[in-house]
C-alpha cells in the first residue's frame, strides 16, 4: 500500500508549522520503501494530483482546541465534514482539496494526526517548548501508523 | 432607508475578508472592505542572510509561493546589481506561466463560476441538448450526449448526500442565474474537468523548482541543472514533458475556458458589463522579461499607469521613489510614529499593531474610524486598481500586441464597446484572455529555451557576486512582478551583509484597503458602489463584483476553536 505522510501548516506561524516540522524530521530518519514524505505547505488544490498517486495519506496538521499544547490526537474522516477545524491557512484549504478528491473518484484513506497548538500570537519559525517536546511522540505515532 | 449587510466571511476566496455594505432601494450605496492581512514579514526575515529571504517570504501564501519567492530573489538581485543569465530568465517565465495558467484556471471554475452556474439546475439539462451545445460551442472532444448523462448523474449523487461544501453552500435558484439547465451542465462539466487538469500543469513547477508547493528558487537564477543529454539533469525527455503538458494546457484554455467565458460573457453582458468598474486607475508592473529582467521594454507585459481611464497616455512608474508609492494607515489597526495622517513608502515601513475595534463578536465595524488589517497603499496620493484587468489596460494603452487586437477581437464578437472592460464581467474577461495569451507564450518561452540549449547556452546561476564579502555595506532593492492577482512587490533593505527592513506591498493590498483619509475608496469598495442586490439574505451579486478581483488574503491565517467558531486570526506580513 502506497502511503504519503503529508504535513500541512505554515511555517511562519510557530506551532502553526508543526506539520512542516514532522516532515522535516522524519527527512533525517529511514523509512520503509513504500512510504513518501511531502511538505505541503499550506494546502491547496495544486496538492491534488500528488495525493490522488496513494492509496493512503497520514496527515499531520495542527489545531487550537481546548486540549493542552502538544496533545496529539488520531481521527480517521471519511467525509470533509468529518474533519475537524484545522488551523490551515486557506479558505481553499484541506477541506476542498479532500471534496476534489470525492468529486474526482479516488478518495485515499486518511489518517489525521492533530496537534494542539499552543504560541500562536507572534510570527516566527521556531515551535513553542510544549509543542517541540511533543515532536518525538508524533514521529513514534506516525511510525505506528506506518507499521499497522 | 439604508440597510447594512454583513458577509463575513466571503466564501470561495483565498483567505479571509469582511464586506459591509449599506443597500438603498435595492443598490449598494457604500461598501466597506475589511481584511486580516497584518504585515510583519520583516520580523522573520530581518537579521537574516538575503540570500535565504526567498524560501520564508514563499511561505506566506500556499498558492502565490513562487511568485513571492521570485520578487524576493528580483528584489536582492536589483539591490546588489545581479545580471540572471538569459536561460534562467526563460526558465523563471515558464515558472510565472504555470502559475498563471493554473491560478486563473482555478479561479475561474471554482472560484468564481459558480456566481455564474447554478449546479442544481443543471440536473435538470437534457443531456442531449448539452451535447448538442457543446458541441456547437468547441471542438473539445468530451461532448457526447453520454459524457453528460454520466456527469449529470454523478452531481445528483454529490448534491444530494448534502457532504459536499462545494455544492451545498450556493445561491441556487436565485433569480439572478441565467444560464439555462443546459449551459449549466456544461460548465459544470468542466469544472470537474479543471479539478483533473489543474493536477497535470503544476507538474511543470516540480520539473524546473525541485517540488511542489514551495518550488526553489535562488538569487541570481535558477537552481536547476540542465542538461540534454544527462540522466540525472532536466534533460531532453523532463523537456519534452514539459512540452507536452504546456501543449495540453493551451488546448484546454482554447478549447474548454475560453468558449465557457464566452457563454457566460454572453448570457450576462447586458448588466454585468455596466456593473462593478469601480475606481479609473490601472497599475501595472509588467512582468515576463524576455532579455533581462532591467530591460522592461523587453516585457511581454508591459510596466505603467492608466489614470482616469486615457488609455492615450501610460505613466511611468517608479517603485524607488519615495514620492510614488506610499502606504497610509488612517482607517487600519496600526499606528506610525509621524502619526495617522502620514503615508509611509515601504523602504522605511513600519509594523506597529494597533486595534482599536470593537471587541468580537459585534455586528458591524466602527467604519468611520480604522476597521481593516489592509495598509491603504497610493500611488502620487492615487488609488490604483491591479490585477488582470490593469495589466490589459495598461497594454491596450500602450498599443501593445497581441493584446491590442486579442482584447478588440473580443468585444467584437461580443458586440460590446470598450468601456464594457471597466466592468465585473471586463474583469473576469481580461483573466480569461491573460490565460489565453500566456499559454501562447509559454510556448514560445519554452522554443526560446531550447534554442539557446542547442547553442549550449544552459547556465542557469550567475555566482560572481555571490559571496557577501563583494557587497556594499548597504543597499537596497525592488522586486517587482506580476502575481496572477496583480502588481506584487518586495522592499529589500541589505546592511551589513543581513536584511536590514524587508516589506511586501502585495496585490490584494490595493485592491481590498480601506478608504484613505479623503475618504477616495480602493478597489473593491469602490466596485460594489451601485451594485445591485436583489435579496440581502442572499448577496449573490456582491459575491460577484468581489471574486471578479481574485481576492487573495490568504497570507491570514484564522484561526477556530473544536466547534468551529472564529477565535483569532493572525497573519504573516
Amino acid at each position: 500500500m502506497k502511503t504519503l505522510v503529508l504535513g500541512i501548516g505554515n511555517l511562519l506561524l510557530k506551532d502553526e508549522g508543526v506539520g512542516i516540522h514532522a516532515i522535516r524530521a522524519l527527512e533525517k530518519e529511514t523509512l520503509p520503501p513504500d512510504i513518501d514524505l511531502l511538505d505541503g505547505g499550506t494546502g491547496g488544490l495544486h496538492l491534488l494530483g500528488r495525493l490522488q498517486e496513494y492509496d493512503r495519506i497520514i496527515l499531520v496538521d495542527a489545531t487550537l482546541d481546548h486540549h493542552p499544547p502538544g496533545a496529539i490526537r488520531h481521527i480517521r474522516p471519511r467525509y470533509a465534514t468529518d474533519y475537524p477545524p484545522l488551523m490551515s491557512a486557506h479558505e481553499i484549504g484541506l477541506r476542498d482539496m479532500i471534496e476534489a478528491m470525492i468529486l474526482c473518484g479516488h478518495h485515499p484513506e486518511v489518517d489525521l494526526l492533530v496537534v494542539s497548538a499552543g504560541d500562536i500570537g507572534e510570527l516566527g519559525v521556531e515551535l513553542s517548548p510544549a509543542v517541540e517536546a511533543s515532536l518525538p511522540e508524533i514521529i513514534r505515532r506516525i511510525r505506528l501508523l506506518i507499521r499497522n | 432607508m439604508s440597510e447594512r449587510i454583513v458577509v463575513d466571511p466571503v466564501t470561495r476566496i483565498e483567505g479571509h475578508l469582511r464586506i459591509e455594505a449599506e443597500i438603498e432601494d435595492g443598490r449598494v450605496k457604500d461598501a466597506f472592505s475589511s481584511g486580516t492581512m497584518v504585515r510583519g514579514i520583516e520580523t522573520i526575515v530581518n537579521g537574516r542572510d538575503p540570500r535565504d529571504a526567498w524560501a520564508f517570504v514563499g511561505r506566506v501564501c500556499g498558492v502565490c509561493t513562487s511568485t513571492h519567492s521570485l520578487c524576493s530573489v528580483r528584489a536582492v538581485e536589483n539591490a546588489l546589481g545581479i545580471v540572471v543569465p538569459p536561460s534562467a530568465e526563460l526558465v523563471r517565465n515558464l515558472m510565472i506561466a504555470t502559475l498563471y495558467m493554473h491560478d486563473h484556471v482555478v479561479h475561474f471554475y471554482h472560484l468564481h463560476a459558480l456566481d455564474w452556474v447554478d449546479v442544481v439546475s443543471s440536473l435538470k439539462a437534457d443531456p442531449a441538448a448539452a451535447a448538442r451545445l457543446a458541441q456547437s460551442l468547441s471542438p473539445w472532444p468530451k461532448s457526447s450526449e453520454g459524457y453528460f448523462a454520466a456527469i449529470q448523474s454523478r452531481i445528483g449523487r454529490f448534491v444530494g448526500s448534502g457532504q459536499l461544501g462545494i455544492f451545498s453552500n450556493g445561491y441556487w435558484g436565485h433569480p439572478a442565474y441565467k444560464l439555462r439547465p443546459e449551459q449549466n451542465l456544461v460548465a459544470v462539466a468542466h469544472y470537474l474537468e479543471a479539478l483533473e487538469w489543474q493536477k497535470e500543469v503544476v507538474k511543470i513547477h516540480t520539473v524546473f523548482g525541485g517540488k511542489n508547493p514551495h518550488p526553489n528558487f535562488v538569487v541570481g537564477g535558477m537552481p536547476c541543472s540542465i542538461n540534454l543529454h544527462e540522466p540525472n539533469a532536466i534533460n531532453s525527455e523532463r523537456l519534452a514533458f514539459v512540452k507536452q503538458k504546456l501543449d495540453e494546457a493551451k488546448t484546454f484554455i482554447e478549447q474548454v475556458y475560453i468558449p465557457d467565458l464566452l457563454l457566460i460573457a454572453e448570457a450576462y453582458k447586458e448588466d454585468w458589463s455596466r456593473i462593478g468598474g469601480g475606481i479609473s486607475n490601472y497599475l501595472s508592473y509588467g512582468d515576463f522579461p524576455m532579455a533581462e529582467y532591467g530591460d522592461v521594454g523587453n516585457y511581454l507585459m508591459p510596466r505603467g499607469i492608466v489614470l482616469g481611464r486615457d488609455l492615450s497616455r501610460v505613466h511611468p512608474v517608479d517603485a524607488h521613489s519615495p514620492d510614488q508609492i506610499k502606504e497610509y494607515i488612517y482607517h487600519s489597526w496600526y499606528a506610525y510614529q509621524e502619526g495617522d495622517q502620514a503615508g509611509l513608502h515601504p523602504f522605511k515601513g513600519e509594523t506597529r499593531l494597533n486595534y482599536t475595534g470593537p471587541k468580537p463578536p459585534y455586528t458591524h465595524l466602527d467604519t468611520g474610524d480604522k476597521y481593516s488589517w489592509i495598509k491603504t497603499p497610493r500611488w502620487k496620493d492615487e488609488p490604483m486598481e491591479v490585477g488582470p484587468l490593469a495589466r490589459m489596460i495598461v497594454a491596450y494603452a500602450a498599443g501593445k500586441e497581441p493584446q491590442k487586437s486579442l482584447i478588440d477581437d473580443t468585444l467584437k464578437k461580443l458586440n460590446l464597446p470598450l468601456e464594457a472592460l471597466y466592468s465585473t464581467l471586463g474583469r473576469t474577461a481580461a483573466r480569461a484572455l491573460e490565460t489565453l495569451l500566456t499559454a501562447d507564450w509559454a510556448l514560445d518561452i519554452f522554443d526560446k529555451l531550447m534554442e539557446n540549449l542547442r547553442y549550449g547556452d544552459s547556465r542557469m546561476v550567475n555566482h560572481t557576486l555571490w559571496s557577501p564579502k563583494l557587497w556594499p555595506d548597504e543597499a537596497r532593492g525592488v522586486g517587482l512582478s506580476e502575481a496572477p492577482r496583480g502588481a506584487l512587490a518586495h522592499f529589500v533593505v541589505i546592511k551589513d551583509r543581513q536584511v536590514g527592513n524587508y516589506q511586501m506591498v502585495v496585490p490584494s493590498t490595493w485592491n481590498a484597503s480601506p478608504r484613505d483619509a479623503q475618504g477616495v475608496l480602493s478597489a473593491y469598495e469602490s466596485a460594489l458602489i451601485h451594485t445591485p442586490v436583489h435579496d440581502p439574505e442572499q448577496p449573490l451579486e456582491i459575491l460577484r463584483t468581489i471574486h471578479s478581483f481574485d481576492p487573495c488574503l490568504a497570507c491570514a491565517v484564522h484561526l477556530y476553536d473544536e466547534e468551529g467558531k472564529y477565535v483569532h486570526q493572525i497573519d504573516t506580513f
